[in-house]
């Protein structure tokens, strides 16, 4: 993983999991204090409903003519009774508890009592809060969030490493063009530094046919290639400006301008060009799309192959012996810096260009292969 | 020494308020079976605490009739209205305190073991 990659992923993830942890901490709290008051409140019914019981038995008591009036007891309740002014008169309840006085980890129920059964107007019942359901719903929602923050985890890295992926892959693109143009560039201006350092020494005694066209062809590739990377680096501002451009006159002129290229691999050249082909079209476009639509004919193609060059009133195709394209690559091939065989050089953006052009004109480009067969390339400007 | 003595003083206290409330009161409530159990209750009932049963005690004793009587008017059926008592509001006060004391219910709770 490529270090911006990481910090991308990390940074996400810290921004993911801190919201999320936000979000379920709130949420959790909600729930856990809803829960409790809802624990608390059934625990305030028994209170209720006790004091009910008890209001009966004053009343009973209030009746009675027994020497003894006994007072209930329960086991996990307190209760007093006090007269009107709120003074205790008795009960469970340490004698004197005031009656306003509430403890933190006891629930208390006040009622009033009409009439005054043995002068009580009011009763007060206390229990120490049961903390047994309390702890389970605390225990339930750590164990919730735990769950929760391992599957959020998993998930934020997931979406994290999905979300990187298109600028990982946009990355290493860049990173294998820097490659290809550092090697695209460095074989022409070899092949020119090393003829000429020919020229310099043999020159003066022989001909030098043959490291002239060595440093034509290369010249021409680094000039096909300042125009490629110009054409692509300006296409979304380029003023186009559209005029009829005789294509025959145009795709001969280019094949004479590859011949050298050509020769050199030792290609066999077919030619059928029909004559009077318009196209309403930039000149530059023009010029690139055929450009392209050869080079990568020369490029790709074995030695001693045969490069065909058809133009009728519809059409511009041209066809190589060369290694062919992949059937499953073929969907990709026109997309930025997709190349059909690594070990040939080139950046992958000839038939990006191709295509481009295709695309702004309403051309239709049409690509059949066969590996290690050759390629066939079509353009057609009449549907 | 002294907590004896007034122990004793205490003791001789209630035993003349005692004395007093069988004089004033409770020997003719006994002659008449009026229920004074009952009537204390109901007083209890009504108004809570001593002070407040003694206050209504005092002013129906002042001035017996139906409107200030803790009784329903059916119990002058067979009771009669008693005459306005006679004894200072000292002593008469006494005579209540004493009453409600003798027939304190409250002295009857006992917790349930």
């Amino acid at each position: 993983m490529l270090s911006s990659e990481k910090r991308s992923l990390v940074r996400f993830l810290v921004i993911y999991l801190l919201s999320t942890l936000l979000l379920f901490s709130l949420a959790s709290w909600i729930f856990y204090t809803s829960s409790k008051h809802h624990l608390l409140d059934k625990q305030y019914e028994v209170l209720k409903y006790e004091a009910e019981n008890l209001k009966s038995t004053l009343r009973d008591l209030h009746q009675s003519d027994a020497s003894t009036l006994v007072y209930p007891r329960h086991a996990q309740i307190q209760s007093a009774i006090y007269d009107v002014e709120k003074q205790y008169i008795f009960g469970t309840l340490n004698a004197g508890h005031n009656f306003g006085h509430e403890e933190v980890d006891k629930l208390s129920y006040r009622t009033k009592i009409e009439p005054y059964y043995l002068g009580a107007g009011y009763l007060l019942l206390t229990k120490a809060i049961d903390e047994t359901s309390i702890a389970m719903l605390q225990k339930e929602i750590w164990l919730f969030m735990l769950a929760a923050g391992v599957f959020f985890s998993l998930l934020g890295y997931f979406l994290g490493r999905l979300f990187v992926s298109p600028m990982r892959e946009a990355l290493e693109n860049m990173n294998h063009f820097i490659q290809d143009t550092t090697h695209e560039l460095n074989t022409p201006i070899s092949t020119i530094l090393t003829n000429i350092e020919m020229i310099e020494t043999f020159g003066k005694h022989q001909e030098n046919t043959a490291e002239l066209k060595r440093i034509e062809i290369a010249s021409k590739t680094l000039s096909r290639i300042y125009d490629d990377l110009t054409y692509l680096n300006l296409n979304h501002d380029y003023h186009r400006h559209i005029v009829e451009v005789d294509m025959s006159a145009l795709v001969r002129e280019r094949i004479v301008y590859f011949t050298a290229m050509a020769e050199a691999k030792g290609l066999e050249v077919q030619v059928d060009v029909v004559e009077n082909v318009v196209l309403k079209v930039d000149k530059n476009d023009a010029l690139r799309l055929v450009d392209n639509l050869l080079s990568n004919a020369i490029k790709y193609n074995k030695t001693q192959g045969l490069l065909a060059v058809v133009l009728t009133q519809d059409s511009l195709s041209v066809r190589d012996t060369g290694i062919g394209i992949k059937s499953k690559d073929l969907q990709q091939i026109s997309q930025r810096f997709k190349r059909a065989n690594s070990a040939e050089g080139g950046f992958g953006i000839g038939l990006h260009i191709v295509s481009q052009v295709c695309e702004n004109y309403g051309y239709v480009l049409d690509i059949e292969s066969v590996e290690n067969k050759g390629t066939e390339v079509s353009v057609r400007w009449v549907k | 020494m002294g907590k004896i003595v007034l122990a004793m003083l205490v003791s001789v206290q209630m035993f003349a308020g005692i004395q007093a409330l069988e004089t004033h009161c409770l020997a003719c409530h006994q002659k008449q079976n009026i229920p004074s159990n009952l009537i204390y209750k109901r007083y209890l009932m009504k108004y809570s605490t001593d002070k407040a049963v003694e206050n209504a005690m005092f002013k129906y004793l002042k001035d017996p009739t139906k409107r200030l009587s803790i009784m329903p008017p059916q119990f002058f059926l067979k009771f009669p209205m008693r005459d306005a008592s006679v004894l200072d509001d000292g002593t008469l006060r006494e005579n209540i305190k004493a009453y409600l004391k003798h027939f304190d219910i409250k002295k009857k709770l006992i917790v349930e073991q």
